[in-house]
């Protein structure tokens, strides 16, 4: 399966989908005015990984800042993130930065309404 | 009624074609912030390079003017603050400072800014050069040859004022307009700082000190959050929560504040204010709204403003799988997420301009810690 990069710019992540490294990770600010036309290629990457997952996905959230419409499109890639649980096994690798508490809320927030493990990690 | 001079500063700030401004303690950080903002802006509008060389060099110098003059007192008062306001007036660029000085150095200062404003060109090198050599004015590390150099760099006279406001002190405004050699005459522009004084005046009554006129955009608003770093105190977590608040609100304005006939269709007229307020942030945007928006919005406000915090998690959590009908200007969460992170009631005022539209001011709190 073709891995997916995308590099960072000053208001959207660096994103790295790629099986054959094994490496799935969203990373760096994600605050873009379109939200939705940012995300659709990586929705899209995971709804074709999930036809043929790895035993194991772990999955990083590293993200410094992310605004509400972008939080929407992390909750669809949990979504399908969830999905792909059901067949193999996932976990979320969540960072926050040991000050920023709104950050560690927002994936305390995602565990508790997903059925998927999350591990919090502080940076 | 309490918001209104959001408004007030939004049509004070245009009529006079202010940008920026900020009110605080000068700190090469700030200095840096200033120039970062001023340069994206002379960037945009494609200046001449030589006029561009020259702004950039006198706001240096009168940035770092400030720096060596301003107040030094060890609790902060908002009435010492130092000011800093940039407007572009018929292609120049008007720089204003102040700060505030000793009112028995007052004709000491008066004095050499007479002297420097009657020199010619030649001579102001000549003085320039005296002053150097003989090492007069330095007291402070070299008061009067800032303020020669910057009259050399401009071109132009200096303009100023002095306002006594206590016993001892007074507020010393500069206004600088850099003019190129080349221009036919030189500034005709006057100013009698009232507009200055009047907008000060309002900044020290509410505790603002940065103020940002728009109008926004995605870009904008990146640059301007860059530069939010350098001006904030409080640890990093809050700074953070400001910043989360800051992303919402303007994306607010980007999204659905309306932009009436008269106004640059490119991007949307909006003003952006941080200040103080019993020891808490206060964010504040102004932005015109369509009057047919207006009931909605109260709606979701009110509702938000009286919920708990489980209720008002249970709100956002509803929105936040909610993929009916996706639009990107509709998250529906931004609202809920600002009155969640700052852990307070968001204030708004509504005041209408006309049949069409209103002017909208939003404000919400942070505690500092």
């Amino acid at each position: 399966m073709k891995a997916l990069y995308i590099k960072a710019q000053e208001d959207t992540p660096e994103v790295i989908l790629d099986k054959d490294k094994k490496i799935f990770e969203i990373s760096e600010r994600s605050l873009p005015e379109n939200a939705i036309s940012f995300y659709e290629p990586i929705i899209n990457w995971l709804q074709e990984y999930k036809n043929s997952p790895l035993d194991e996905t772990i999955f990083k959230f590293k993200l410094e800042y992310f605004n509400t419409a972008s939080a929407k499109q992390i909750a669809k890639i949990l979504l399908e993130l969830q999905e792909i649980a059901k067949v193999s096994k996932v976990k979320i690798l969540w960072y926050y930065h040991k000050d920023d508490t709104d950050m560690l809320t927002s994936g305390l927030r995602f565990s508790k309404l997903l059925n998927i493990p999350f591990e919090f990690i502080e940076i | 009624m309490y918001l209104d001079f959001v408004k007030s500063l939004f049509f004070l700030m245009h009529e006079h074609n202010l940008g920026y401004i900020y009110k605080g303690i000068f700190t090469p950080e700030v200095t840096d912030t200033v120039l970062y903002l001023t340069e994206h802006k002379l960037e945009k509008q494609e200046e001449s390079i030589k006029l561009k060389k020259r702004v950039y060099n006198i706001l240096v110098e009168s940035l770092q003017n400030v720096i060596r003059h301003q107040a030094k007192d060890h609790k902060r008062n908002p009435f010492h603050d130092s000011l800093f306001l940039i407007q572009k007036i018929e292609n120049r660029y008007v720089i204003t400072t102040g700060n505030i000085i000793k009112t028995e150095n007052v004709s000491k200062l008066q004095s050499l800014l007479d002297k420097i404003n009657e020199l010619s060109k030649e001579e102001l090198k000549e003085f320039y050069l005296k002053i150097l050599s003989e090492g007069e004015f330095s007291e402070k590390g070299g008061a009067g040859l800032g303020l020669l150099d910057i009259a050399r760099k401009s071109g132009n006279k200096l303009l100023y004022k002095f306002v006594p406001f206590s016993q001892n002190y007074s507020y010393f405004y500069l206004c600088i307009i850099p003019i190129l050699e080349d221009s036919s005459h030189c500034s005709d522009y006057k100013n009698d700082f009232k507009f200055v004084e009047l907008i000060h005046s309002i900044l020290n009554k509410e505790d603002i000190s940065i103020i940002n006129n728009g109008p926004f955009n995605q870009e904008n608003l990146l640059i301007f959050l860059n530069s939010l770093e350098g001006q904030m105190i409080g640890n990093v977590g809050y700074k953070k929560k400001v910043y989360y608040i800051v992303i919402e609100m303007i994306q607010n304005i980007i999204k659905h504040g309306f932009i009436p006939e008269n106004y640059d269709q490119s991007a949307v007229p909006g003003i952006f204010l941080l200040g103080q307020i019993n020891n808490k942030y206060r964010i504040l945007t102004g932005n015109f709204i369509e009057n047919k928006d207006l009931y909605t919005l109260k709606e979701k406000i009110d509702k938000v403003n009286n919920m708990n915090s489980d209720q008002l998690n249970n709100y956002f959590n509803d929105f936040l799988f909610d993929f009916a009908n996706e639009n990107y200007k509709k998250a529906g969460l931004g609202l809920i997420d600002i009155r969640i992170k700052s852990q307070h009631k968001i204030d708004y005022d509504i005041l209408p301009i006309n049949e069409n539209y209103s002017f909208l001011t939003l404000q919400s709190l942070v505690n500092i810690d």
